[in-house]
């Protein structure tokens, strides 16, 4: 049957709204505040993850999906045109100046087209990209400023730069510059393909030279499938044209993936216990989100259904009255939302960049996708439909008689309680949150959210520890050494890298010095012999069983057919030696000067502990180090020895043999690890500490790697001001590092999550205040007539108030405790798997956020009911008798 | 001796053409012990009558003297306790509080003065009133006449000078209706307490000892 009521039930409706002013205003605000609560959090989530993204790109150099390296050309002309790639850009590498100015800065000289060039941040500000056949380059500031060149297309530079071990110096015109971004860990001078091809020439080198890289083909991608699965694509596309990248071989290609994309880095390492915590986290806001607009439909429904009641006894049915609680829901979100988009477009896109520039490393930028909005207001919609559904099918339940009588009390489902001895405003307070026990728990629920989140966030950050981060990198106030040392891209530490005394006597000037110590560096060769075993054991992660054999074949034997390994030595003054951790054994006996004692030193992670299978040598053992002072280069199918590998005849193989050498014997006196600070800063070979004294004795040099000293507190800035200047201005191949450095790093990182951190609890702490707001205004105005009653049969305003007090501090206490219990049961647990994504965190469990919330919930429990009840107690108690009459 | 007492009682509602004179010069006095019937059509102003007569609105002219105690001089906040202390309420809608058994119910007014409740007096308006195994229970879970049987305990568990019922038996069926009546009735006359009900049932008023008429505001027929 169909009957054209339509327009009946919408003026119901829009009428039946229209009376309830105040519940509108409430929900209204509502359901804004939920929208804003989705649309702002997501901003400012999404914002910093873009960020963080953004960063990630520059720390990789580039945003392109991931690429294909060390391609022939026709490698390269093979893979380019793969259906799952969406576009392409090529790369060829050529060389990198190393020399003062560029001692301290990481610069490429290659070829780039014009994708790899805007991938990889290479966007031209003046001028472009250089053309083919001309002398053109173009570079970013930081190298201009390196070369003393002003920034003006036309200049001329002249760069001297290392290829493949062979020193080049060219002249470029300067075609085009863009800004140095300080994220981006290299800069790039991009030259013609046809000027690669012609340096190649000029010096001799054949791609892709010695290291397998010098002008070779890099082709990097965007993929048609997007950043979803890149490593699966780059598997994909290799496989289709017959090629792998898991073992060496003829068909082996190298792959990258830019795991600067979040989502590949996620899908990579999905680790339950932070899937779980991400999960949850979302729940939490979600469920928040749904409290709010959930309590305020929920409060209204007494008032509502006596409504409802009323028009089923003049035959409106269930599906009529079904359409009017959702046609004022619906206008009520037309309203809401919309509003809280507004204001939650205004906090996302105003507040999120104010935050993210403070924070430091992550690129500022605001993400206001429309995906966000359009999910907060289906979010907030979908709520507010769920919620309203309570009233309509109560009302539909209930006989209509019953539905006009309906009182909040009605639901009380028991029907005696135990008590002879009569009331007292507590125990009717109590009462009272018993009467709709729903209501208490989404509001009591909600307020501890709140203060779970809070005291969660202010843990998270506080957990951050700050002692454990700047140790891992530094183990002294200050450490000075050459440039190269501190830079990632330079390898072996040589003799001109050592740190002259003058140097150390310039910074010992300044004063305040308390403790300071040398490092000495291997410049010479050393050897141990170790068993095939080890060898293989060491190594095998380096190369292929084949190329394994090969390099045995290869590898010099001694008498007792143990095979020679090159070995890192250091020598520590006692300075140095206190910062080692010892694993096992005793140091005492490394500081005797000219003992033959001798550390073996394992590696450790990030958590510091060691790893045990790092080294062979154990306590008492006795090493041979032999110290080669001549070698001959040996054909091993001819037996013809030669003086210098250059000697050997192309194509022959040689085996490295120690000619003329000392051996010394050293006992294993203690197994240490050493702060990464003071090590050599790269592994591969097995590593061994012996005291300075001895180093100098039995190896005869002494190059100082590291000198490494403590300051005053008083003297720290001052040096620290000294050490900027003196190594950028008075000497600049020396570079210096810090604990302060470190200490500013870890703070930038740290406000980063509190601000986080606060924002969030800030808005669901919000949350729980308006709900609580909304629980006690609601249960007031809906037992308006009530406190009528109980004020005609004697109880006075004060009384009233009094029980009202209770009822709020009742719900404020009952959400420090679910708050209390919750931060104690969950947090050794949660934190728990923040501690295994973060290494340097360590729980400390601090309740000072509880405490300073619960007297503000206490005295919020306390003045919300006397505010409310003033604004009820305007009216006289008859005209509250009548209302429902 | 009297107990209530009011002289030239008014109350006026808005004013200029929406101007409703619901009390129009009321002088009544009601003697110790008595049972008085206020009686009247919808409108005639006997439930602004009675609150008056309970201090829960106040008159626009004219005074309420209840047990020697002009109400119009006191306080709200000593208005409220002058309240629980001399007048008992019996409401049409017995307007028991839900989260309250109905022993708590009627000790309310006694422990909301901070006072102990006679254990023998109200032992025995429980008795009186036949509410002995209900004691524990809900106001939901009662009957309307029984509930109206609390409210009738609640009103006189504070051994008031004065019980006000308004239409107590409004929402009953005559059966129960009678019923109530009676009780209340040989309630008020064993704790010889004054009653005022009001009410539009003829029938129900020839009960009392006493029915006052009430139309357009103004006593019409003094019985």
């Amino acid at each position: 049957m169909k009957v054209s009521n339509g327009k009946t039930i919408r003026r119901l409706g829009w009428r039946s709204m229209k009376a309830a002013r105040t519940r509108n205003l409430i929900a209204i605000l509502a359901i804004a505040l939920t929208t804003v609560l989705f649309t702002s959090l997501f901003t400012i989530a999404m914002s910093i993850n873009d960020g963080f993204q953004q960063s990630n790109f520059r720390q990789v150099g580039g945003f392109s999906h991931g690429g294909f390296k060390y391609l022939t050309e026709e490698q390269f002309n093979e893979l380019k045109d793969d259906p799952l790639i969406d576009q392409w850009g090529l790369r060829r590498f050529l060389g990198m100046p190393t020399e003062v100015p560029f001692n301290k800065s990481h610069v490429e000289v290659s070829y780039a087209d014009a994708n790899y060039a805007h991938w990889a941040f290479c966007d031209p500000i003046e001028g472009r990209l250089p053309e083919e056949g001309t002398d053109e380059a173009a570079t970013d500031t930081a190298v201009l400023a390196l070369l003393g060149i002003q920034p003006e297309i036309g200049a001329k530079f002249t760069l001297t730069f290392d290829v493949d071990g062979h020193t080049t110096t060219q002249t470029f015109t300067l075609c085009g510059w863009w800004e140095r971004d300080e994220a981006i860990v290299a800069s790039h001078v991009l030259i013609p393909e046809s000027r690669v091809d012609a340096v190649l020439d000029e010096v001799g080198v054949t791609p892709p030279g010695s290291n397998g890289m010098i002008g070779t083909w890099n082709l990097d991608v965007m993929l048609k499938s997007g950043s979803r699965h890149i490593e699966q694509d780059l598997n994909q596309i290799l496989a289709d044209h017959g090629y792998q990248n898991e073992t060496a071989g003829d068909d082996y290609i190298d792959t990258g993936v830019n795991w600067g994309y979040t989502g590949a880095q996620l899908s990579d390492n999905l680790d339950p216990i932070v899937v779980i915590a991400i999960a949850a986290m979302l729940l939490l806001i979600i469920f928040t989100g749904y409290l709010i607009i959930y309590n305020v439909f929920q409060i209204s429904v007494t008032g509502d259904i006596r409504f409802y009641g009323l028009l089923k006894t003049i035959g409106t049915t269930p599906r009529q009255l079904g359409w009017i609680i959702r046609q004022q829901a619906l206008t009520l979100s037309l309203a809401g939302i919309p509003l809280g988009l507004i204001a939650g477009w205004f906090i996302g896109g105003q507040i999120t960049p104010a935050i993210v520039s403070q924070l430091e490393g992550i690129v500022p930028m605001t993400s206001v996708s429309p995906v966000i909005f359009l999910g907060a207001a289906l979010f907030s919609l979908v709520t507010v439909l769920l919620s309203c559904r309570k009233p309509g099918r109560v009302a539909a339940k209930v006989s209509p008689i019953e539905a006009v009588r309906y009182t909040e009390g009605g639901t009380i489902k028991r029907k005696q309680k135990k008590g002879h001895k009569g009331v007292s405003l507590l125990s009717m307070a109590w009462a009272n949150l018993g009467r709709s026990r729903g209501k208490t728990a989404v509001t009591v629920t909600s307020l501890s959210l709140a203060v779970v989140l809070l005291t969660v966030t202010v843990n998270f950050a506080n957990g951050f520890d700050m002692d454990k981060y700047v140790s891992n990198f530094t183990a002294s106030d200050f450490i000075v050494a050459d440039a190269g040392k501190f830079q990632n891209s330079v390898l072996d530490f040589t003799a001109d890298m050592s740190v002259p005394q003058s140097v150390i006597d310039d910074i010992s000037a300044q004063g305040g010095i308390t403790d300071s110590g040398v490092i000495y560096g291997q410049t010479f060769g050393a050897l141990e012999y170790v068993t095939e075993d080890w060898f293989r054991q060491n190594k095998e992660r380096f190369y292929t069983p084949e190329q394994m054999d090969n390099l045995i074949r290869l590898t010099g034997r001694n008498e007792e057919g143990l095979l020679a390994d090159r070995i890192q030595l250091s020598g520590m003054s006692p300075f140095a030696l206190d910062h080692l951790t010892v694993l096992e054994g005793d140091l005492s006996d490394l500081y005797e000067p000219g003992s033959r004692k001798i550390a073996a030193v394992y590696a450790d992670d990030d958590y510091g502990s060691a790893d045990l299978s790092s080294h062979w040598a154990r306590l008492g053992d006795i090493i041979t180090v032999r110290y080669v002072e001549e070698t001959a280069y040996v054909d091993p199918d001819t037996g013809i020895a030669y003086a210098s590998p250059e000697d050997v005849p192309a194509g022959a193989n040689w085996v490295a043999q120690p000619v003329k050498y000392r051996d010394v014997e050293y006992e294993v006196a203690a197994l240490v690890t050493v702060p990464s600070a003071f090590s050599y800063r790269y592994y591969g070979a097995d590593e061994f500490v012996l005291n300075d004294q001895t180093f100098i004795q039995d190896s005869g040099t002494s190059d100082v790697m590291y000198y490494a000293f403590d300051t005053t507190d008083g003297a720290n800035d001052a040096m620290e001001k000294f050490l900027r200047d003196y190594t950028e201005n008075v000497n600049p191949q020396f570079d210096y590092e810090s604990k302060a450095l470190y200490a500013s790093e870890f703070e930038g990182m740290r406000s980063m999550f509190q601000l986080c951190g606060g924002a969030l609890s800030f808005i669901v702490g919000l949350v729980g205040v308006l709900n609580f707001f909304n629980a006690i205004l609601t249960g007031i105005i809906a037992r308006k007539r009530e406190f009528a009653v109980l004020q005609s049969i004697g109880m006075t305003g004060k009384q009233l108030k009094t029980m009202l007090v209770y009822e709020g501090l009742f719900y404020a206490l009952g959400a420090a405790g679910i708050s209390l219990v919750l931060t104690l049961a969950l947090g050794p647990v949660a934190f728990t798997a923040v501690g295994s994504l973060f290494w340097f965190f360590t729980y400390r469990l601090t309740l000072t956020p509880f405490l300073i919330v619960v007297p503000v919930f206490a005295l919020l429990g306390i003045l919300v009911p006397l505010a409310v009840y003033r604004s009820v107690s305007r009216s006289t108690i008859v005209e509250r008798l009548r209302e429902v009459d | 001796m009297t107990i209530l007492e009011t002289k030239d009682l008014r109350k006026v509602y808005g004013s200029g053409d929406t101007e409703v004179r619901a009390l129009d010069g009321v002088n009544l006095t009601v003697e110790k012990g008595e049972f008085v019937a206020v009686v009247g059509t919808s409108g005639s102003g006997k439930s602004t009558l009675l609150h008056m007569l309970g201090g829960l609105d106040r008159p626009t002219g004219g005074t309420v003297t209840v047990d020697g105690r002009e109400l119009s001089a006191l306080k709200d906040e000593e208005l409220t306790i002058f309240r629980r202390r001399k007048i008992g309420f019996v409401f049409q809608n017995y307007n028991l509080v839900p989260v309250l058994n109905v022993y708590e119910n009627i000790v309310l007014p006694i422990q909301l003065d901070g006072k102990a409740p006679d254990k023998g007096y109200v032992d025995q308006i429980i008795e009186t009133l036949g509410l002995g195994n209900k004691l524990q229970n809900l106001p939901n879970n009662l009957s309307g006449g029984q509930q109206q049987r609390v409210a009738i305990a609640r009103a006189l568990a504070a051994k008031p000078a004065i019980i006000l019922a308004d239409e107590p038996t409004g929402n009953l069926d005559s059966a129960t209706s009678l019923d109530v009546m009676g009780l209340l009735k040989v309630t008020a006359q064993k704790f010889s307490q004054t009653i005022v009900m009001i009410t539009h049932n003829e029938e129900l008023a020839q009960m009392a000892d006493r029915i006052i008429r009430i139309e357009d505001g103004r006593i019409v027929v003094r019985g």
